[in-house]
């Protein structure tokens, strides 16, 4: 069946590739295949996210990837990423750092205003990095990239200059960030309620209404000129607006996309996107969100996994192939980095990670788990072998709680007892805090390697009960950490990816954490939508250059 | 009343380990600091001891303030005034619906025979026991997936009304239906059936104007009820069919420990429900005028 269906589609598909070395001269190149024909101005495109509702607009209030995704639309920042992971100019035209790195000069452009008609000017960039900074914005991501930053010094109406405390490697790669983006420096002054109802800045779009739990109407910057250096076309976009909606299921979600009530969703899980692709009338975006990839972390800071031969054990127990052939249909691949592999600098190493029983059993006699009770559960001075797995509903999907299940079955076959606990956010926190887990799947999007000093480095290690701590592993290695710490300061390209190999190899050969795969980010579209494309940054779609075909 | 739900609310979600303060700030994949998390609990309270938040919000209760939402910052008053209509109208129709299909059923498996009976019971019980989860994913599926008759999604449109009111009324007809025939079939076999007949009334005049005016009143009773039953319904259909309403602002205020709010909505849906309990009393007089003559006797 599989085969004959493929033999039919080869001819066209050979035709396809045909016209596309024929159009390759005079076309942009998309990632979409049905990027054909002249846009089309006009009309209003319907996205629906399956991602929770933001509770606030403006992305440095507390920074999700729910805000990420609707503020691209309205946001822009200093600098960006091209496809292939270079910094490229955005609202900054130019930058040069001093040799100490302690001081960066910012170049801006000087004919950008905001929609409110504020002009974008050095003093609007020392605004935003003061207001992210200020604890009563309540900034978590967008203030943590900043956290080198001192103060910002405006030199002239076009150049900023960052004064940093230590030299910071990943400065420019925060900046590509949305929750790093630039708003307008009276939108700020409105106070947070308002603002973050509407955030203003310079973007394709505008905020005109936010109905809760319904949708955000965005209308189109008329005045619009900025973009990335790497934007397909100049000038205003091509759409009237975009109705950004919420709708939690995944079914309805795409039972709406198929009606044609919806133009785009986000979240397509595993089993949509399969039906999806047999149906073959709908268009997907595979873009892995950067950063860490998802990966169980082995709490390796109190027993059983403060033993190096435990955490072995469990990775060689824990069957995870099988489960990703079987629960995400062919659209999710295993992974062996603890960084997404969007990120250059990812290391892995397969070896590490092939599943052996026997090596796993063997690894827990030596360690001293030999005897095993009734059930089979391996038992040591009569504590059994029980790893305690606090599951986010929220943050992980249907077929990656599967998954779970799937290695909580393979790993009982060495003797560990694993309890999944499906939890939501809050009740999630409070096992983490009160450090009642010995194995979590936490992900992490960030821009550039310097998410494994926020995930690895013992100062991330914070004491329970007083909040989230994002190591996770509870790795504490004073060889990594000053690993991390210099590759972090390291401006020497070369040097810094040797560095960060160096703390990769570190982190995987330790068995601290079983990476699974990258953070999935799934879109699926209708073939009428054409010209978007998801951010080289953070992977969320960007509509400055998109249509609807009629 | 009122009182003891805000307070078994109150603990309630206190009992449920969770940190507010992580969830304030951001939720998933936003790792707050600690200077951050430290603040938002001086903020909002939350550092201070539960039986001390628990008196302030009495207070505040008492003062006819609900407070404001920890997550959106706004006054969890405005907050349910934007969504209550969408509620209210969904569950008001879907109880007119249910009510329609109810007296329906019950009109017609009355006056068929052993077998026409037997099917209804059927498909009393059965309609009764769907899951309104089960049921809105096997509408969306025929509805708009295969048919292409109605949006899977609230649109704004009264087209986008029809699945989430059905998804509601359907199991609360078989409620209502199984109810209303067991009466009338009761109401039937009275006395004043028999003289009725002798009067000259017909079979179908009797069962319009006799027993279901009688198999009505606890039907009517149960409508208080069946209000908290929909509004409870609402959480499921509200997220499936992604309509605005009371329903999913009570789940994700739940999920982000967001106790204003949480205690704010069911409060208000504790007041429809004394409402509609008080209301019902009075349709039930109205329907059986004997209940005011015993009371003033």
């Amino acid at each position: 069946m599989t085969s004959r269906r493929t033999i039919r589609i080869l001819p066209v598909a050979a035709l396809a590739a045909a016209s596309a070395l024929v159009l390759a001269g005079c076309t942009p190149a998309g990632d979409s295949p049905e990027a054909s024909g002249d846009p089309v101005t006009g009309g209003t495109l319907v996205y629906a996210s399956g991602d929770g509702e933001p509770s606030c607009l403006d992305p440095h209030v507390g920074g999700n990837y729910p805000q990420a995704l609707i503020a691209g639309q309205f946001l822009e920042s200093l600098v960006s990423l091209d496809a292939s992971g270079e910094v490229i100019p955005w609202l900054a035209t130019g930058w040069t750092s001093s040799d100490d790195g302690l001081t960066w000069d910012f170049t801006l452009r000087d004919d950008v205003e905001f929609t409110d008609g504020t002009p974008f000017d050095a003093e609007a960039v020392k605004v935003n990095v003061e207001h992210l900074k200020n604890p009563d914005t309540q900034s978590s991501t967008g203030y943590l990239a900043l956290g080198k930053v001192d103060s910002v010094e405006v030199v002239s109406d076009t150049v900023a200059r960052f004064h940093l405390s230590a030299p910071d490697s990943a400065l420019l790669e925060s900046l590509t960030q949305p929750w790093n983006a630039i708003e307008s420096p009276a939108g700020i002054a409105r106070g947070m309620e308002e603002n973050c109802l509407a955030p203003i800045g310079t973007g394709p779009f505008i905020v005109d209404e936010w109905v809760p739990q319904d949708h955000v109407s965005l209308v189109r910057n008329d005045d619009f000129t900025t973009g990335p250096a790497d934007r397909a076309h100049d000038g205003a976009a091509y759409l009237d607006g975009i109705e950004w909606r919420f709708i939690p299921d995944s079914a309805s979600r795409y039972a709406a996309l198929q009606a044609g009530e919806v133009d785009i969703i986000d979240n397509a899980q595993p089993d949509t996107l399969d039906q999806a692709e047999q149906s073959g009338e709908l268009v997907e975006i595979d873009a892995p969100r950067p950063g860490a990839s998802n990966r169980i972390e082995l709490n390796s800071g109190q027993a059983p996994f403060d033993d190096v031969r435990v955490r072995e054990a469990f990775i060689r127990a824990a069957d995870v192939n099988d489960g990703i052939d079987a629960l995400f249909f062919g659209t999710a691949e295993r992974s062996s980095s603890v960084l997404s592999s969007v990120e250059p600098l990812a290391y892995s190493d397969d070896s590490l990670f092939v599943t052996d029983l026997g090596e796993a059993n063997a690894l827990l006699d030596e360690a001293g788990w030999s005897e095993r009770d009734d059930r089979g559960i391996r038992v040591k001075d009569g504590v059994p072998l029980t790893v305690r797995f606090p599951v986010s509903t929220n943050q992980s999907i249907p077929a990656e709680q599967s998954l779970f299940e799937q290695i909580q079955a393979t790993a009982k076959e060495a003797g560990f007892d694993v309890q999944l606990e499906p939890l939501d956010l809050s009740g999630w926190y409070g096992a983490l805090f009160t450090n009642e887990y010995e194995a979590v799947s936490a992900p992490y999007t960030k821009v550039g390697p310097d998410v494994l000093r926020i995930l690895y480095h013992s100062d991330s290690i914070t004491p329970a009960p007083s909040g989230y701590f994002a190591n996770l592993a509870q790795l504490n290695d004073p060889e990594l950490d000053a690993l991390l710490t210099d590759a972090a300061s390291e401006s020497d390209p070369d040097a810094r990816a040797a560095l960060y190999e160096q703390a990769q190899q570190i982190i995987l050969g330790g068995f601290y954490a079983l990476p699974l795969y990258d953070q999935q980010n799934h879109f699926l579209h209708s073939p009428k939508l054409q010209g978007v494309r998801a951010m080289p940054t953070v992977s969320t779609p960007t509509f400055a250059d998109a249509w609807l075909a009629d | 009343m009122l009182w003891a739900v805000a307070t078994l609310t109150f603990f309630a979600v206190h009992l449920v380990p969770g940190d507010p303060a992580q969830a304030i700030l951001g939720g998933p994949g936003s790792q707050a600091s600690q200077e951050a998390l430290d603040r938002v609990r001086a903020d909002y309270g939350l550092d201070q001891p539960l039986a001390v938040q628990y008196l302030s919000m009495l207070v505040r209760l008492v003062s006819g303030d609900l407070g404001d939402s920890y997550a959106l910052k706004t006054p969890v008053a405005d907050l349910i005034a934007g969504q209550l209509l969408g509620t209210l109208t969904l569950a008001l129709l879907a109880l007119v619906v249910a009510w329609a299909f109810a007296i329906g059923l019950a009109l017609w498996s009355t006056s068929a025979g052993r077998i026409g009976r037997a099917i209804a019971a059927g498909i009393e019980l059965t309609a009764a026991a769907l899951p309104h989860f089960w049921l809105a994913t096997v509408l969306i599926a025929v509805f708009s997936t295969s048919l292409g008759w109605l949006p899977p999604v609230a649109n704004g449109s009264p087209s986008g009304l029809v699945l989430p009111v059905l998804t509601l009324a359907v199991p609360l007809a078989g409620f209502l239906a199984q109810l209303m025939r067991e009466q009338m079939l009761e109401a039937l076999e009275q006395p004043f059936t028999t003289s009725a007949l002798a009067r000259g009334e017909t079979a179908a005049g009797i069962r319009l104007r006799h027993a279901l005016r009688h198999a009505a009143l606890p039907a009517v009773n149960l409508s208080g009820w069946a209000i908290g039953y929909l509004i409870s319904g609402a959480v499921v259909v509200e997220t499936i069919f992604a309509r605005p309403g009371l329903g999913r602002t009570l789940l994700r205020a739940t999920e982000l420990r967001d106790v204003p709010v949480v205690i704010g909505v069911v409060l208000v849906v504790a007041l429809v429900y004394v409402t509609m309990t008080v209301l019902t009393d009075l349709v039930s007089r109205a329907v059986d005028p004997r209940i005011s003559l015993e009371e003033r006797a």
